[in-house]
């Protein structure tokens, strides 16, 4: 997979603390077959705002649009650089962060979410200092989601009760928060 | 300190004895323990009571606004703020003057954000429990499609919190260093009511 020079100047190199090494680096358009594999996935897109990817097409816009212009987001990858999700950082105000992650079905329960949380909330404070609280909301269901937020450390605030609207359904989300002040697990 | 007797503007207030109950004032049918209260829009002419509670550092502690030092200011606010908001109330007494404001403010489609400010010399007497309750038990006819009422208090404003829980409102967490209050970042209380909860 080739690489531009310019996107390895953003490359947080890492880990490699069982359950074994990933990498986070910029997404590019390159990395669109690995994409549509969680793109696609219904059980992937389940908790997510978006809803299965269709085509390839549907695929390259996407990157093209949302993707390449985000503020923040990084391809999850395993050794041979392909990635097997993304995680990202969204501002919510001029002291609060979100973060959210997705990954490919086939890599789940294997402790790779949790890493990529975990090096992202290490890093995010150097890289944006102003930020005080970095918070993630996630569904009630989403119990998979809540044990890796709880392995690196976050704080479980509270559910807040029909708080999103998501696919059309009012959902409890529960809250999260990692002050730059809190260990990591 | 403004007295109420130099609040001589007229308007077109009935006397509280021939008030109207239409859907913009709700009068308490029950008696709150020790005073009746009502709600109704602002109006201009409540502009000498509005500085009484706006002039006071003790009332907008927890509050995102610096105390008004000006009834120019305050006009102004009632003009660009109160009279536009989409939904906005005085709290009164019998005799109609108003004692604090409480408002309802949309957040998205489905949340909105109550908040409340009482003049301090009402305070402890169960106004603004009352002022809270009245609204969580109408608010949800008047904007049907809200799914959640929600309160942020800071974790320092122990009299707030106690009006939520007294009302029935769900204390669901300490948001930590979640907003900015006067340069500080402070441990915020997130409160959420229902339409489906039951009023205490």
């Amino acid at each position: 997979m080739e690489m531009d020079a310019n996107e390895t100047q953003s490359k947080v190199v890492v880990s490699s603390s069982p359950p074994g090494g990933i990498s986070l680096r910029p997404m590019t358009l390159s990395d669109v077959d690995d994409y549509m594999v969680w793109a696609t996935d219904a059980e992937v897109a389940r908790f997510c705002s978006w809803e299965p990817c269709t085509s390839r097409e549907e695929a390259i816009k996407y990157i093209t649009d949302s993707v390449l212009t985000h503020p923040w987001l990084r391809a999850i990858c395993l050794e041979d650089d392909r990635p097997i999700g993304y995680i990202l950082i969204m501002p919510v105000d001029n002291i609060r962060k979100e973060i959210g992650y997705v990954l490919a079905r086939k890599y789940w329960g294997k402790g790779f979410a949790t890493e990529a949380v975990r090096l992202v909330t290490a890093e995010i404070f150097k890289e944006m200092p102003e930020v005080e609280r970095l918070e993630a909301l996630v569904d009630v269901d989403n119990v998979g989601s809540q044990k890796v937020l709880e392995k690196v450390g976050f704080t479980r605030e509270g559910v807040m009760r029909k708080f999103i609207i998501m696919k059309g359904s009012v959902r409890d989300m529960v809250m999260f928060s990692f002050l730059p002040s809190d260990p990591f697990k | 300190m403004p007295s109420k007797e130099t609040n001589v503007q007229e308007n077109s207030k009935e006397s509280s004895s021939e008030m109207e109950i239409d859907s913009c004032t709700l009068k308490a049918m029950i008696s709150s323990p020790s005073e009746k209260i009502h709600l109704r829009p602002m109006t201009l002419s409540d502009i000498d009571d509005f500085m009484v509670w706006a002039t006071d550092v003790n009332v907008t502690r927890f509050c995102t606004w610096e105390p008004y030092t000006s009834r120019e200011a305050g006009i102004a606010f009632i003009n660009n703020f109160v009279l536009p908001h989409p939904w906005l109330r005085a709290i009164c007494l019998d005799d109609d003057y108003a004692i604090g404001s409480i408002s309802v403010t949309p957040v998205d489609s489905i949340r909105g954000e109550i908040g409340y400010v009482i003049g301090s010399k009402y305070w402890g007497k169960g106004i603004a429990t009352e002022a809270v309750r009245l609204v969580a038990a109408e608010i949800f006819k008047e904007m049907p499609e809200m799914e959640r009422l929600e309160a942020l208090v800071d974790v320092d404003n122990v009299g707030s919190q106690k009006v939520l829980e007294k009302v029935g409102f769900v204390r669901e967490g300490v948001m930590r260093k979640f907003m900015c209050l006067k340069g500080n970042v402070r441990d915020m209380v997130m409160f959420s009511f229902l339409p489906s909860d039951s009023l205490l």
